[in-house]
């Protein structure tokens, strides 16, 4: 620490002097590290990990045995988190009580539990629960669930629920039919794990696993050693010991014993991208303030480098500024984190189905995050110490202004790494189908932003150059920009940076979402809103009468919508029913390969006597009519026309056999139809029969669904959809073409907004700076004649020269790897429509970020600025 | 004759109470056309005071300051501003150059700031350079000037665009005895031409060049000297 | 005394009579110090007695119009030990150790120190007068030949008023410093007229 205690004091005092620099400083620092900080307390709180989900799954058991089967097992120190794999599977010779005391002991107690899931009908509603069935009552059961009101299950046909299973509908006391039995809800209270979705509590016997191989048991047999669990492993039992938990034995990951790729070295790689990139953010953004507070030290370095100081003691000056600010930033950011993250945590439960363990701070994540607090703070402040400590001394003394003439070898360097950039994203693009491509492409954009940094600079003095023509405030803005590179570099790259970030990103986004378009798959005629109906039946029950459900269904929409046109589509009967069921099918002989292939969104066989019934439109409408007219069957295919001899074949099966019970085929004159998708989306159907010819191969005709046309806008398709909803099982979809997920909207939007808010925040910093280093320049303004307001003009204009130049470059560079990920991110088969790769470039958006944001950025510097100019000040 | 700046009965206190310090005490001051006017002083006496009052760059706490008829008090903010560029040309010991614009951009800079297009701004800039004989180095920047040619920039500044009132504040402060002597040679003529000028200094053999040297102490006028009507130093400069 | 050397060295230049040295003499000091002919004709007699100059003859061709007396015709040169007084006058700093009587300071000094002059109105008239002055070398020196000297007499000239600005910027300036000390004096004054009685108690309770 030699040399460095008046460097850090001389900075402590510094930092305590000029408030406003250091506050800003401390911001750029402390939100990232308070984000970051908080980010990692909630994860780790809403991780339940090890011991601490031990109580959640083992209740006060010492393990859980589960079996689905004999055979060899690989597991995890925690397979209740889905460390757990089956080489073989036995499902006949499953792992019996008796396997399970072998090993643990002849004395070992075996409670059984059993997990699944069921369904009740709540009035015309159908509720999914899942089902945990193990005695309440037994002391290993302990902590599973957490009884608020009524009491524990004790006589059979008793359960209890949890509080999203009231929210359901239920209530205490309630009786439901459940598998043929009837239970009655006895108690309400807090499942362990599990707080979103119903849950159900009861006797084993209530509620039986319904997967036939699978077994539980809550073990109490003393500590279950790793040796113990590795031997029930090899008789196919998986094994959450507490024991093993609370003292994990030093074993390899899953994925490592199974031989997988773990993903780890990509995990890893992106992590550090991540933070990588943050880094550099960070840096820049602070840098400025660093470089200001440098020249503010000028003179005193100069007069250290006078008095015979080394270049490093003068570093050390500006070096101690970053050392202070980042442990002060490190430390605010933390606390903040940390609070802030206690006060989220309700919050964040409210959006999580799970119970959140109690709340804890991962002390060395955060440990990591304050130094890399620390460090991106240092970072900042070297290069403007390096520059100070090489600093022209006779210069400074002499009280001349200005830096140094950038080194003609700093661009080269900087296109170089701009061509390297390019190349490597180039290579990751080309070869993202194989390997590590996204891994390249993210690399090259880190390359391609430090290239541009080493850019920055002539650019900046370029711009300078040429302005020679333009009005006074923004001659004098780029003159000084350029002047003043170490201030005014930073802040162009950090608007650069993220400029950059939300070019790549918007591209990679619109090219997925054109992806997404050129891929979509219409499920109706575009307009045209399609309703259908399943219903829920549960077994045993008798499934409503279609005929009277649809005739409801029609009333709904003709007195929501009297506009709008209803018209049934018919297909044949395909319900389940425990006698059997059929399934029926138009085969061509011979074409199967052009049959294939066909998207349909009705029924595969549909009923009708005219295109116009089923929406077809077009050419193909007139000889769809014609070959219904001749009483044909019409097929409906990808590439083929004309008349040809179909079969319909008919298959009927009944349950739990795999044979069909019946079966016929006959033969039916047909005509092909070829169907164009890329002109007219999905089919209706596959196939069409005439009413009269479905008579005549006496087949069972039922609507299906029914189809809306006419004017479908918003308001009335919501209309119509409450009135159908009111049918139990109907819904409706409407044809709109492709809709963007609203969550990409949302994506795209916080995207939008963090670059505005940090590139508004770089410029807003350098402007600033800039202005209180421009104070004598203003004051000679003013005194010449300047109106105050040319104070805010030219606040404006540094704004404009910083966010603009920034926007320009980061616009350009953003390009290297957004276009290159667009490559790997739409290359693959869409299924539907053309094949990719995809790009489109979102020009709206870059012309936003490029010409409107730096305008308004200006013009909100502008209207902020303080409009009073500074007198000259002389000392009498 | 009408005083192209004029103090009346001008005061200017700074701070309140303990701190309170009267830098101007009810000083009357006029500046005719063709008259170079030197305040002297020692440190503290309001010489510095008394120009930026006259500049309009600061107020009077009482009293009232007149630029070429105008009273400055009925003028808001931006209204002194257009003053300041129109009428009044400051020159500053240290120069005060803008280092990020050439000299010739400095210069322009009044007239840029009254809305003068970017041409017609630079020829009278060029005019003004070619004024204190430094025309061929309009494009330079004041770092890649000596400080007697930064002053003569700071000097056609201050009279471009043919301005009547001339503030120079220790205008030969930082230069050299014999550079310092061209600087009053080219203020000097600017007043023979009709400018009024007023320069603070504290050097009597600076201001010996002046017609009128008045005397501040403690913010009161002690003494003046030197002809009070213009005519009289024109009749003498007739008799030799 | 510096008449006699200055004539002299102008002697060194070639033979002149009387009228022509004192022209030549006020060129170069631009009348500053103006010389009566008496003045010149017995300064010249000094030098020849003493050997310095001699008598070179009567009258040259052309300046006979000029001539009023016998005496005016005769026209001088410096001799070896002249010329060797001239390089010993150059070569020699002009001494401080003695100085020239200063009618001001005398003037000043007195009044300081005798009751009921006011001297700071002496000071202020004295400033004013000096500054005048300074005045009107700076005009003789921004006008007229000194502006933009031509010729070395011209330098001289310029020169000479330099000597005369900084002579006259000097009084302005110990003015100034008169005046400053005498202010802080009578502060001081002030200050212990009324700090007297404060510390006779301190002393006291010291004691």
């Amino acid at each position: 620490m030699r040399g460095w205690r008046p460097a850090l004091l001389i900075a402590w005092r510094d930092a305590l002097r000029h408030r406003g620099r250091s506050a800003l400083v401390l911001v750029m620092i402390s939100l990232p590290v308070l984000a970051v900080s908080a980010a990692a307390v909630l994860i780790q709180t809403a991780e339940v990990s090890g011991t601490e989900g031990a109580d959640r799954t083992l209740g006060a058991a010492d393990a859980r045995v589960r079996t689905e089967g004999g055979g060899q097992v690989v597991q995890g120190v925690d397979p209740s988190r889905g460390e757990y794999a089956q080489l073989e599977v036995d499902p006949d010779d499953p792992l019996t009580a008796a396997d399970v005391r072998a090993v643990l002991g002849a004395d070992a107690r075996l409670v059984p539990i059993a997990t699944g899931w069921q369904r009740a009908r709540l009035g015309d509603r159908v509720v999914d629960f899942s089902t945990t069935g193990v005695d309440l009552g037994d002391p290993l059961a302990e902590g599973l669930f957490d009884l608020e009101r009524g009491h524990l299950p004790g006589a059979p046909g008793e359960v209890v629920v949890n509080d999203a299973m009231l929210a359901k509908g239920f209530a205490l006391g309630d009786e439901m039919q459940v598998g043929g039995s009837t239970l009655t809800i006895v108690g309400v209270g807090r499942d362990a794990t599990v707080r979103k979705y119903p849950v159900v509590l009861g006797a084993p016997a209530d509620l039986p696993d319904e997967s036939v191989d699978r077994r539980e048991w809550l073990v109490a047999a003393g500590p279950v050693s790793w040796a113990q669990v590795r031997e029930l492993n090899a008789a196919g039992g998986i094994v959450t010991s507490r024991a093993v938990l609370a003292d994990p034995p030093d074993v390899a990951s899953m994925a490592e014993q199974m031989g997988y790729d773990t993903g780890r070295n990509e995990m890893a790689a992106i992590v550090a991208l991540v933070i990588v990139m943050a880094l550099i953010e960070v840096v820049l953004l602070a840098g400025p303030a660093f470089a200001v507070a440098a020249r503010r030290h000028a003179r005193t370095l100069a007069l250290i480098a006078a008095s015979g100081g080394t270049p490093a003691q003068a570093r050390r000056v500006i070096l101690g500024s970053g050392v202070v600010l980042g442990l002060v930033a490190a430390g605010l950011g933390l606390v903040a984190g940390v609070v802030a993250a206690w006060l989220l945590v309700p919050a964040v439960q409210r959006f999580n189905g799970e119970w959140f363990g109690p709340f804890e701070l991962p002390w060395l994540y955060l440990l990591a995050i304050a130094v890399f607090g620390v460090l991106s703070a240092i970072l900042a402040a070297v290069v403007p110490a390096w520059l100070a400590s090489r600093q022209d001394v006779v210069a400074v003394l002499a009280g001349r202004r200005g830096d140094r003439r950038p080194r003609a070898s700093t661009p080269v360097v900087g296109v170089v790494m701009l061509g390297v950039g390019i190349a490597a994203s180039s290579y990751g693009a080309l070869t993202s189908d194989s390997g590590n491509g996204a891994l390249w492409i993210a690399g090259s954009a880190i390359v391609s932003v430090l290239g541009m940094v080493l850019v920055v600079p002539v650019v900046v003095s370029g711009v300078a150059r040429v302005s020679g023509r333009l009005p006074l405030t923004a001659r004098y803005a780029a003159r000084d920009a350029a002047r003043h590179r170490t201030r005014t570099v930073p802040a162009v790259a950090a608007v650069a940076a993220t400029v950059a970030g939300v070019v790549a990103l918007g591209i990679a986004n619109a090219s997925d979402e054109r992806q997404n378009e050129m891929t979509y798959m219409p499920n109706a005629p575009m307009g045209t809103g399609v309703v259908s109906w399943g219903p829920g039946v549960l077994p045993g029950e008798q499934a409503p009468d279609p005929d009277e459900v649809w005739d409801r269904i029609e009333a709904a929409v003709r007195s929501a919508a009297p506009e709008v046109g209803f018209q049934p589509i018919r297909g044949l009967e395909e319900s389940y029913d425990p006698e059997g069921w059929t399934s029926t099918n138009v085969e061509v002989p011979g074409q199967d390969q052009e049959l294939c292939c066909l998207r349909t969104y009705g029924p595969s066989v549909a009923i009708a006597d005219s295109a116009a019934e089923l929406g077809i439109e077009g050419d193909t409408a007139r000889r769809v009519d014609a070959a219904l007219d001749d009483g044909l069957v019409v097929v409906l295919n990808g590439s083929v026309d004309g008349r040809r001899d179909a079969v319909l074949s008919q298959q009927t099966y009944r349950e739990g056999v795999d044979e069909p019970a019946a079966s016929s085929r006959q033969t039916v004159p047909a005509e092909l139809v070829a169907w164009d998708q890329r002109a007219y989306g999905a089919a209706p159907a596959s196939s069409i029969i005439p009413t009269a010819t479905a008579a005549q191969l006496d087949l069972d005709v039922v609507v299906g669904s029914a189809r809306l046309t006419g004017d479908l806008d918003a308001a009335t398709s919501t209309r119509i959809k409450e009135a159908v909803e009111a049918v139990d099982g109907a819904s409706l979809y409407v044809e709109r073409g492709y809709q963007r997920p609203d969550e990409a909207v949302v994506i795209l939007l916080v995207l939008g907004a963090l670059g505005g808010v940090l590139m508004l925040g770089g410029t807003l910093t350098a402007t600033f700076l800039a202005l209180s280093d421009a104070r004598p320049d203003l004051a000679t303004l003013s005194a010449v004649g300047a109106a105050p307001r040319t104070r805010r003009r030219v606040a404006a204009s540094y704004a404009l020269v910083v966010g603009f130049v920034g926007a320009v470059l980061g616009a350009a560079v953003g390009f290297i790897p957004g276009v290159a990920i667009s490559r790997p991110l739409t290359s693959g088969y869409g299924g539907f429509g053309p094949d990719g790769p995809f790009l489109d470039v979102p020009w709206l958006l870059i012309a936003v970020i490029v010409l409107a944001l730096p305008l308004l950025t200006a013009a909100v510097v502008g209207m902020t600025a303080r409009s009073r100019l500074p007198l000259v000040a002389r000392l009498d | 004759m009408n005083a192209v700046v004029h103090l009346a009965a001008v005061s200017r206190v700074h701070g309140e109470g303990a701190t309170e310090v009267h830098a101007l005490r009810s000083v009357t001051f006029r500046a005719h056309p063709g008259e170079l006017v030197a305040v002297m002083g020692p440190s503290g006496s309001g010489k510095s005071t008394l120009l930026t009052l006259a500049g309009g760059l600061d107020a009077p706490t009482t009293g009232s300051v007149w630029i070429e008829g105008t009273d400055l008090a009925s003028l808001d903010n931006a209204g002194r501003a257009r003053m300041r560029r129109t009428s009044v040309g400051y020159v500053f010991q240290d120069f005060n150059l803008i280092p990020a614009l050439t000299a010739a951009e400095n210069v322009a800079l009044p007239r840029e700031l009254d809305g003068e297009k970017g041409k017609v701004a630079r020829r009278l800039a060029l005019t003004a350079l070619e004024e204190v004989g430094i025309a061929d180095l309009a494009d330079r920047f004041p770092d890649e000037m000596s400080g007697g040619q930064q002053q003569r920039v700071a000097i056609a500044r201050a009279i471009v665009g043919e301005r009547r009132l001339i503030l120079a504040d220790e205008p030969t402060g930082a230069l050299d005895t014999d550079t310092g002597e061209e600087i009053l040679r080219l203020l000097r003529a600017r007043c023979d031409a009709g400018a009024a000028g007023v320069m603070v200094t504290h050097e009597a053999r600076h201001a010996a060049w002046a017609d009128r040297v008045v005397f501040l102490r403690d913010g009161v006028v002690v003494d003046e000297t030197g002809a009070d009507e213009p005519e009289a130093l024109l009749a003498g400069e007739a008799g030799r | 005394m510096s008449i006699r050397q200055a004539m002299l060295a102008i002697l060194e230049q070639g033979p002149m009579y009387g009228y022509q040295l004192r022209a030549e003499f006020e060129q170069r000091t631009g009348e500053t110090w103006p010389l009566n002919i008496g003045q010149v004709y017995t300064t010249l007699t000094r030098l020849e007695r003493d050997g310095l100059v001699e008598v070179v003859g009567h009258g040259g061709a052309d300046d006979g119009e000029e001539a009023a007396s016998d005496r005016q015709h005769v026209s001088y040169r410096a001799t070896e030990a002249g010329r060797s007084e001239v390089s010993m006058w150059f070569a020699t700093p002009v001494p401080r150790s003695q100085p020239p009587r200063d009618e001001l300071a005398i003037k000043l000094a007195l009044a300081v120190t005798l009751p009921g002059v006011e001297v700071a109105g002496i000071i202020q008239r004295q400033r004013s007068a000096t500054m005048s002055s300074l005045q009107d070398y700076t005009r003789l020196k921004r006008s007229g030949r000194a502006a933009a000297p031509q010729e070395p007499a011209d330098l001289a000239w310029s020169l000479v008023l330099d000597a005369l600005v900084f002579d006259a910027e000097a009084e302005v300036r110990w003015l100034d410093h008169c005046e400053a000390r005498l202010r802080r004096a009578a502060l001081d004054r002030s200050d212990v007229r009324r700090d007297a009685p404060a510390a006779s108690t301190t002393e006291g309770i010291t004691r």
